[in-house]
């Protein structure tokens, strides 16, 4: 399973969350564009279904104040007798099924003069018509006080009145159409009475409740005064009005919307309905009676199948995301598979196995190309590692070569001290340190006869393995040479015709050669090129100053001299190369000739291996660390003169 | 290694600069065989600003003399003092070599 920071963890934490952030957006935009453009086609919905209640409520009702109307007209043009006023009503009543009652209420003493009050009244009681006179019917509240009465009569003209419940006549809720009549005498109308037509709520409420909107919406009908007058709540049909639920509810909202209602405007509202219901609703005005009609649509059964939709969406949009997720990671997987077999086969390599087999891509992609490269460089490695170890054995092989150069070397020069053990008339003593594994100085001692002890020391230009070849061939030349000849400027001047013979190199050596005479402390010396030596005797230490002869190889012909000293018992000759002067210490000060010399009178001049190793120690140490270039090479020997036998 | 030309019309003067020693010499030989291979044959070698020659450096100055004379050249030496003319003088070199006490002296002496 790739870790929590995998590749695939990261495309699939970035592509699902995109995706989910995407498809939110677009779920609710579109639920949010929906429920606007349904609430809009509610409004027309509403409006059409409200108005069509209206047109037939207003019908129901124009149909009743027409039958009334006639009736008053006919009682202002013709002249009844009462049995013929009684036969009119009832015939009223008959041919008008949706009319509950009908009567016609006289003025006081306007039907006849015998009697203050006349209303005759026929009404519906199970299936028959029955008459009743109100004067009678209305024993505490005599008809005249009532609403349906009074307020046409003071009006002047055709009005409904306010649903109410009829104690005198039929005992149901009903409301009246009063219509006044009049008698013309002279030009002036005088009020004859107020014809009336009843039509039971009941009627206009079934046809309300009839109305089903959705599963719980419903159609209302508000009297002029807010009066409940049809509501699926039963309890509050003529109980409660717009104002008294508003005032129980402390809602001003209720009361301002009660208010607009009641001055007859329509309108579509947002509206919490009787029984905590959040619903639209669409109000308007029934204009014959001033009642207001309502249709009710519950907002949660509105937006239910957007919600449904919307919800049927989010599934399916989850479990798309679901299926991309998958993909993601199957892609994504597939993608990383050879990333992670190379990750694990280069994690083998860091340990050291280069021999591994990388993982087999067939694709040209992008992994592709990096597993071949990858094998590209692995086959260079291991190429080149080949080659380094290759090397190194080479290396190793040549060094200890030139470690075995090294011992050859020094098994060249006199090493064994005391070197004549048996001669007590001198003591000699000589080191040669070289800078590289082998160089270019070399000593030498030898006797040629008896008493003649030839030592030599030399310089061969340049260091490293051709100076030690050059110096191999210069030593045995000077040896051979020295031993045949015996005299300084003619060895020298031999062993420089012969290494100038091929010579393409240049190739030089310098040397001071010099013959002890052990007898007499006679020394004979020749220099080719070489820096002078010390001598210390009994006035102190000083430079000899030979004659400065051409270097050894380069031309033919050189010319050198024998020069002549005489050693006294004690003296001492130092010969030395300029490795010794030259030894540099870091800050490139070289030892130089006032230390050696220094040095030399400080220390020991009776233990001439003493004074060596003090010197090559006071070199070593005033190098301090820095490489040097140069081999450091010291002779030195001292006259101690026969000692007779007694 | 600082090592700078500039010709004249019998010869090369080439200026040294620093130490002539083992390190070097292989880096002055190498840039003497091109400028021979140049078709150089004369040359003025200028030491006065040469503080240190060893062995080393002695041994190109023979080697290339040596080539010089081959073409029937010249290797002139200028400027010889200090360290460097005792280094001459002990080894021999000056008896070899014919030094000039200023390159002037040295161009005078490459037209005969």
């Amino acid at each position: 399973m790739p870790g929590h920071k995998s590749i695939v963890f990261k495309l699939i934490l970035v592509i699902t969350f995109c995706s989910v952030l995407i498809f939110a957006f677009t779920l609710g935009y579109n639920y949010y564009e929906s429920r606007l453009i349904l609430e809009q086609e509610l409004e027309n919905n509403a409006r059409n279904l409200a108005m069509s209640l209206v047109n037939r409520v207003e019908s129901e009702l124009v149909s009743v104040t027409k039958v009334t109307e006639g009736v008053a007209r006919s009682m202002e043009t013709g002249r009844y007798t009462e049995n013929e006023l009684l036969a009119r009503i009832r015939t009223t009543l008959e041919d008008n099924p949706r009319i509950y009652g009908a009567g016609i209420a006289f003025e006081p003493y306007a039907f006849r003069k015998a009697n203050r009050l006349y209303a005759p009244y026929f009404y519906r009681e199970k299936g028959k018509i029955t008459f009743i006179r109100l004067e009678d019917s209305y024993q505490y509240v005599p008809y005249v006080y009532w609403d349906w009465y009074q307020i046409p009569r003071e009006l002047g003209k055709l009005e409904w009145s306010e649903p109410y419940y009829d104690d005198g006549g039929a005992n149901i809720a009903m409301a009246t159409c009063s219509v006044p009549f009049y008698l013309d005498r002279g030009g002036t109308r005088i009020l004859k009475g107020i014809v009336t037509s009843d039509i039971p709520l009941v009627s206009l409420t079934e046809l309300i409740s009839s109305v089903k909107i959705l599963k719980t919406g419903y159609a209302a009908l508000l009297s002029r005064n807010g009066m409940v007058l049809a509501h699926p709540l039963k309890d509050a049909i003529m109980n409660e009005t717009f104002f008294s639920i508003a005032e129980s509810r402390h809602d001003t909202s209720l009361r301002d919307l009660g208010k607009k209602m009641v001055q007859g405007e329509s309108g579509f509202v947002h509206y919490t309905s009787l029984v905590g219901v959040k619903s639209w609703m669409y109000f308007a005005p029934i204009r014959s009676t001033g009642w207001t009609l309502a249709v009710v649509f519950p907002e949660e059964e509105l937006v239910e199948n957007v919600r449904k939709l919307s919800l049927t969406m989010a599934g399916m949009g989850l479990a798309g995301i679901l299926l991309l997720t998958l993909a993601v990671y199957s892609i994504a997987s597939s993608i990383t598979k050879p990333l992670r077999s190379l990750a694990e086969a280069t994690e083998v390599m860091a340990s050291g196995n280069f021999d591994i087999e990388l993982p087999v891509v067939r694709s040209n992609d992008e992994v592709g190309v990096l597993t071949s490269s990858f094998q590209l460089m692995v086959t260079s490695l291991k190429e080149y590692i080949k080659n380094l170890t290759e090397t190194t054995a080479a290396k190793e092989r040549i060094q200890s070569e030139l470690k075995v150069a090294t011992d050859i070397q020094a098994s060249l020069l006199p090493r064994l001290f005391p070197a004549f053990p048996d001669r007590p008339e001198f003591d000699i003593f000589a080191s040669m340190d070289p800078a590289k594994e082998v160089g270019g100085d070399f000593y030498d001692f030898f006797f040629i006869d008896d008493n003649n002890l030839c030592f030599l020391i030399a310089d061969v230009a340049d260091k490293g393995v051709p100076a030690a070849l050059y110096m191999m061939v210069a030593k045995t030349l000077l040896k051979s040479e020295g031993q045949r000849l015996g005299e300084p400027a003619m060895i020298l001047s031999y062993v420089n015709n012969i290494l100038a013979a091929d010579n393409e190199s240049c190739m030089f050596a310098t040397v001071f050669c010099a013959i002890l005479d052990t007898g007499s402390g006679e020394v004979r010396f020749a220099n080719a090129g070489h820096n002078p030596p010390l001598i210390i005797d009994s006035l102190g230490i000083r430079y000899l100053a030979p004659k400065h002869g051409f270097v050894l190889g380069p031309m033919p012909d050189s010319v050198y001299e024998t020069e002549h000293l005489t050693l006294q018992k004690g003296d001492i000759l130092f010969l030395y190369t300029d490795g010794v002067t030259e030894a540099k210490n870091p800050e490139e000060e070289l030892y130089g000739e006032s230390r050696l010399l220094q040095a030399l009178n400080d220390g020991s001049k009776d233990d001439l291996t003493d004074m060596i190793h003090t010197i090559r120690a006071e070199v070593t140490r005033h190098a301090n660390g820095a490489p040097q270039s140069d081999d450091v090479t010291m002779v030195a020997i001292k006259y101690r003169g026969i000692v007779t036998d007694v | 290694m600082p090592i700078q030309t500039s010709k004249e019309t019998t010869a090369l003067i080439v200026t040294i600069t620093g130490k002539m020693d083992a390190l070097t010499a292989p880096e002055y030989e190498k840039k003497f065989s091109e400028l021979i291979a140049e078709g150089e044959i004369s040359f003025i070698v200028d030491f006065e600003q040469v503080d240190y020659i060893s062995s080393a450096g002695l041994r190109v100055l023979l080697a290339t003399a040596k080539r010089v004379k081959a073409v029937n050249g010249k290797l002139l030496l200028a400027n010889i003092t200090g360290v460097v003319k005792d280094v001459f003088e002990i080894s021999g070199f000056c008896t070899l070599f014919p030094t000039h006490d200023s390159v002037a002296s040295a161009l005078s002496a490459s037209l005969g």
